[in-house]
C-alpha cells in the first residue's frame, strides 16, 4: 500500500492537554493522579512505622500528631477513597457475579467492597489500637 | 415559512494543495429527520463535489462513516442534527489516524491488526462436512455474542488515548474480536492467539480509560474484553507455573 501513496498523509500528535477534551478523560486522569497521593501516604506511613520499629512509640505518635501529617492524611484519605471507589466499580464492571439468571451490577460491587473495606479497617484498628 | 438552516463545519485537507487542514463552513437546509451523513451528502451533491468522506449503508451496519462530531467519535449516519445545539456541527476526521483527504483516514494499521489476531475459527483438525456443524449451546453463545457485533468502524480507536500515544497498541476492537474467538467454544486457537494479545503492545498497554466502550455504536464493551483477556492471561501464567505439564 505504502508505495501507492502519492501525497503526504496528515498526522496529528496527541497534545498534553488531551484529557481536558471530555469528562470521562478528566475523570480517568483524576483517578490516575490520586494514586500519587496513595503512594506518598504509603511512604509517610512506612517512615512512621520505622519510628515505631526503632523502639520509640512516642516519636511515632508525635509524628502522627503533626498538623502537616494530619492535614496530608485527610487529603490522602479523600483521594484514596476515590481511588478505591473507582477500582471497586471497575471490578464490578469487569467481573460481575452471576446470581441465578441475573448478573451483579458494578455499583453493587462498589457498595459491597466499601462495606468490606470499612469492616476490615475496623478489625485492623481494633486489633492494633483498641484491643 | 422560511427554510431552517444547519451550519456544518467540516475539516478540509487536500494533500495536493494544502500543507495544513482548515475548516470550511457549509449552510445546509435543515430537516428534523436529517443525520450528519445526509448533510454531508447534500454538500457533496449541491454545494461542493470535492468534499471527500466514506460512507456506504447509512444504517449503522457497515461501519464506514465514522468521524469526530463535535469532538466525539460517532457514526455520521447515526447522529441526528437535532441533537446538536444551535444546529452548528463540527465534523472532523477520526482522531489518531493519519488523514488521507478531508474526512478519509488511513485504515491500514487497523486492517493489519485485524488480520493479526486471526478473526476466524481455528480448529486443530478440521472435521469433514459429513460430520455436521460444530454445535454450541445458548450458554456458550452468551459468552462471546456481544463481542461479535463489532462492525470495525474504528470509533473505539479514535476514542482511545493509549492508541493516540502509541499506535503499536493492539487496541480495543482487535482485542475484542480476539476475545470473541478465545471465548468461542468451537475455537481451538487459544495457544495461537494468546501470544499475540499478550505481547508488550497487546492488552497490557491498556490502562482502563474505558472510552472505547462509551463510544461503541453497537454496544460492544471492548474495555471488558481487554480486562478479561488480562485475567485469562494472568491465570494461565499462574497455572503454567503451578502445573507445568497440565496447566493449560
Amino acid at each position: 500500500m505504502a508505495e501507492n501513496k502519492h501525497y503526504p498523509e496528515l498526522r496529528k500528535r496527541l497534545t498534553p492537554g488531551w484529557w481536558t477534551a471530555n469528562r470521562h478523560y478528566a475523570m480517568y486522569m483524576v483517578r490516575e493522579w490520586t494514586s500519587l497521593f496513595v503512594a506518598l501516604y504509603s511512604l509517610i506511613f512506612i517512615y512512621g512505622l520505622s519510628l515505631w520499629a526503632t523502639g520509640s512509640r512516642a516519636d511515632f505518635l508525635n509524628f502522627l500528631k503533626n498538623p502537616a501529617v494530619i492535614g496530608f492524611s485527610l487529603v490522602a484519605l479523600v483521594f484514596t477513597m476515590y481511588h478505591a471507589a473507582t477500582w471497586f466499580y471497575l471490578l464490578g464492571a469487569v467481573a460481575p457475579v452471576k446470581i441465578g439468571r441475573s448478573k451483579t451490577k458494578p455499583w453493587q460491587a462498589l457498595i459491597l467492597n466499601l462495606i468490606l473495606l470499612v469492616i476490615v479497617s475496623y478489625l485492623a484498628i481494633w486489633l492494633v489500637v483498641l484491643r | 415559512m422560511s427554510q431552517e438552516i444547519a451550519t456544518i463545519r467540516v475539516t478540509r485537507y487536500r494533500p495536493e494543495k494544502d500543507s495544513q487542514p482548515f475548516f470550511q463552513e457549509y449552510k445546509v437546509p435543515y430537516r428534523h429527520d436529517m443525520v450528519v451523513l445526509d448533510a454531508l451528502n447534500y454538500i457533496k451533491a449541491e454545494l461542493d463535489g470535492s468534499l471527500t468522506y466514506r460512507w456506504s449503508c447509512r444504517m449503522g451496519v457497515c461501519g464506514s462513516c465514522g468521524a469526530n462530531i463535535d469532538g466525539e467519535p460517532k457514526l455520521t449516519c447515526a447522529s441526528f442534527l437535532h441533537e446538536f445545539k444551535d444546529r452548528t456541527i463540527t465534523v472532523e476526521p477520526m482522531s489518531h489516524f493519519p488523514v488521507i483527504k478531508d474526512l478519509v483516514v488511513d485504515m491500514e494499521d487497523f486492517m493489519e491488526k485485524l488480520v493479526k489476531i486471526k478473526p476466524w475459527i481455528i480448529r486443530k483438525k478440521d472435521s469433514l462436512v459429513e460430520e455436521g456443524e460444530y454445535r454450541q449451546s445458548s450458554k456458550e453463545l452468551d459468552r462471546y455474542q456481544q463481542f461479535s457485533s463489532c462492525i470495525n468502524c474504528m470509533l473505539c480507536y479514535a476514542a482511545c488515548p493509549i492508541y493516540g500515544l502509541n499506535e503499536k497498541f493492539l487496541g480495543p476492537a482487535a482485542t475484542a474480536l480476539a476475545y470473541r474467538y478465545i471465548e468461542d467454544s468451537r475455537d481451538q486457537g487459544k495457544d495461537i492467539r494468546f501470544p499475540i494479545v499478550h505481547e508488550i503492545e497487546g492488552v497490557w498497554e491498556c490502562t482502563l480509560v474505558g472510552e472505547c466502550s462509551v463510544v461503541c455504536p453497537k454496544g460492544v464493551d471492548p474495555m471488558l474484553a481487554i480486562q478479561r483477556t488480562k485475567i485469562l492471561g494472568a491465570t494461565n501464567a499462574i497455572k503454567s507455573i503451578l502445573m507445568p505439564r497440565g496447566g493449560r
